[in-house]
């Protein structure tokens, strides 16, 4: 019985961690429009980050690994965030500011290969091939848990940041910063004419959701005490991208729905399920291919996702009379109708004008 | 009628042309496509820019508003020299412009469109979002107001709340054009904004642009319909492989013999069937 609920909690877990993500990567792509292929290195650098400043000394662990400076959490946690922040601006300056979309994409992936193979070859840093490991499960000193009452916990801690750091998210969407991304997404050359620095706004998402990714891979190492480099093969990336089109790009409500169909049904309950007498493995491949299949039928059937974005609408400011279809009823009549008089009368106006 | 908030925030002083470019040129491969334009915008007119197809118009715009960079020449908003600036910075300078083929953003809203506009918004700003949300609701509120008043006036109200890439050709004509009318401009480069548009509207965008200039506005505007152009601007810029060929009223250029054979004159005998 304990067994069942720790599989339910862990579901739980990856379902508001990969919410956490989603909105990440979602404020990246789906609102800026820029299209972030390298996305899962900046979650392992918050991930390795906040397991490596929440360590001890790395003298005589038998790891390796820079910081070790036993920061509790939730601070370390938040130094992952800010460092997956700083490898955003690093990236920016590289590769935001020269290239566009399919380029930037191509050179962002290329960029988390290189990351993959630093970290994995460079011991010093995260212990390498290895991974940190022994990461300390937070808070479980003071509550005294059990493994199994840690799970809970900590899933419930990550469902209450993801639904925090909604919040957040919401307020930047709504506002006419989200407005402004999404004027660059839909076409940066319009937004620039109007006097958008599409730049210093493309820097401000991928900071914002480098943030989110960092926080989201900093609870994986605090959720399950390790990371290592087969939790963040380059590929991974397109899972989050996989949440979020299944989901509804541009949606936050539909990034969690998005979340519970790709990551929970999809990756992690297959993984949990017992393997198939003779063929070890057999359930992991099929499952990948199934997202596959997933991905291709969204884009095929339903490419605004479960949830699409919907249409920001704004109340008629004070004064308005509305009839009940919510049209002004002093509202002139639509585009095509006949010339307004006044305009015409302006225009033969100065018809005359010219002729005199 | 609209009030344009905010048009003397204008860069460009009060004296002497707004818009002053000299000797532009830009080649694409072996094209030469502007050589040499030089011209002065005359400040508060409208000002057309004509000259046969491939003339080299879209891309001296294209130029002014700082799209393209120039292979040489200068461009001078006012005092301010904006030659080859960034065109954000060229945009908050106050002058705005429209695309050849319209383009808006078609996953905002209408309102959302004109909403995008104004130049400095508070609530572009994170910390403001976080720190200061009375001042961008108030900001917002204002910006809504005269997005709305604005949309009334070019007939798209009712449209608000539609997507823009939903709109028809001719309303997305109209969304670009007050969505630039939006951002307060002191110049505003029109390129062909009666361009495809049916002959009710084409009598409504002169009314709109006419309006602009009766608010300070500074027109320039491509535009090949020579009945528009006699109708309301008040020079003419007449452009050839590149070339500033004349400049003047419209009614000089007809005796203009050059102006004639490189482009009147395909229009004049176009019109009456020789
Ligand atoms: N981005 C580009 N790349 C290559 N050639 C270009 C580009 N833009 C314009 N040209 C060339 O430059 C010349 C001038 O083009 P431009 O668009 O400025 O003409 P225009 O006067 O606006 O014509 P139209 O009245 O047909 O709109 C043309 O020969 C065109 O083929
Ligand atoms: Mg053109």
């Amino acid at each position: 019985m304990a067994q069942f609920w720790y599989y339910v909690f862990t579901l739980v877990f990856f379902l508001f961690d990969y919410f956490i993500l989603a909105m990440g990567l979602n404020i990246q792509y789906g609102e800026t429009g820029v299209m972030n292929f390298a996305y899962i290195g900046f979650v392992a650098i918050g991930s390795y980050v906040t397991g490596a400043v929440s360590l001890p000394n790395s003298v005589g662990t038998g790891q390796q690994y820079i910081f070790g400076w036993n920061i509790p959490f939730p601070f370390n946690l938040i130094m992952g965030g800010i460092a997956a922040m700083l490898l955003a601006v690093v990236v920016a300056f590289i590769a935001l500011r020269r290239l566009r979309t399919d380029y930037l994409a191509m050179v962002l992936f290329a960029l988390s290969f290189v990351l993959y193979d630093i970290i994995n070859n460079y011991p010093r840093l995260f212990n390498g091939a290895d991974g940190l490991y022994n990461v300390a499960e937070p808070m479980t000193g003071v509550f005294h848990m059990s493994t199994n009452s840690f799970v809970i916990f900590f899933s419930l801690v990550t469902a209450a940041i993801s639904l925090i750091l909604w919040a957040v998210m919401s307020r930047i969407t709504r506002s006419p910063l989200g407005r402004t991304f999404r004027a660059i997404r839909d076409d940066a050359d319009v937004a620039s004419a109007l006097g958008k620095g599409v730049f210093r706004y493309q820097l401000t998402s991928m900071l914002i959701g480098s943030f989110f990714a960092g926080i989201g891979g900093g609870l994986i190492i605090q959720f399950g005490g390790s990371f290592n480099p087969s939790a963040w093969l380059p590929g991974e990336t397109f899972v989050v991208f996989a949440v979020i089109i299944v989901g509804g790009v541009g949606n936050n409500v539909g990034l969690l729905v998005g979340a519970l169909l790709v990551e929970t049904l999809l990756i992690h309950l297959p993984a949990f399920l017992p393997d198939i007498p003779g063929r070890p493995g057999l359930i992991e491949y099929f499952s990948a291919m199934v997202i596959g299949i997933v991905l291709m039928a969204m884009l095929w059937f339903r490419p605004q996702g479960m949830l699409p974005e919907r249409v920001r609408k704004f109340p008629a400011p004070a004064g308005e009379l509305l009839n009940r279809d919510g049209h002004s009823v002093v509202a002139p009549t639509p585009v095509e109708a006949v010339a307004t008089t006044n305009s015409a009368a302006q225009v033969a106006d100065a018809h005359e004008g010219n002729d005199a | 009628m609209m009030t344009y908030k905010d048009l003397s925030t204008t860069p460009a002083g009060s004296e002497g042309p707004i818009l002053r470019c000299e000797g532009l040129t830009k080649a694409f491969g072996g094209v030469n496509a502007v050589n040499g334009a030089t011209f002065d915008v005359p400040r508060n007119k409208i000002t057309a820019l004509i000259g046969p197809n491939g003339a080299g118009k879209t891309t001296v715009v294209n130029i002014l508003s700082g799209a393209m960079k120039s292979d040489s020449g200068t461009v001078h908003l006012g005092s301010t020299d904006v030659t080859n600036m960034d065109r954000a910075k060229i945009a908050r300078l106050g002058l705005m412009r429209t695309f050849q083929l319209s383009r808006e953003l078609g996953g905002l809203s209408v309102l959302e469109n004109l909403l995008v506009a104004p130049k400095v918004q508070a609530g572009e700003s994170i910390f403001n979002i976080f720190f200061r949300p009375r001042l961008v609701k108030r900001e917002e509120r204002q910006n809504i107001e005269r997005a709305t008043e604005i949309l009334r006036t070019y007939g798209l109200y009712d449209l608000r709340d539609n997507w823009a890439r939903e709109l028809s050709g001719g309303q997305k004509k109209l969304l670009e054009i007050s969505r630039g009318v939006m951002a307060s401009p002191s110049v505003f480069l029109l390129d062909e904004p009666m361009a495809g548009v049916n002959p009710a509207l084409i009598e409504r965008i002169g009314g709109y642009i006419l309006d602009m200039k009766a608010q300070g506005v500074t027109v320039l505007m491509i535009e090949h319909n020579l009945n528009v152009v006699e109708r309301i601007c008040d020079n003419v810029i007449v452009l050839a492989e590149g070339k500033t060929l004349a400049t003047g009223k419209l009614s000089e250029l007809r005796q203009n013999k050059e102006v004639v054979t490189a482009y009147l004159g395909e229009v004049i005998n176009a019109s009456t069937g020789h």
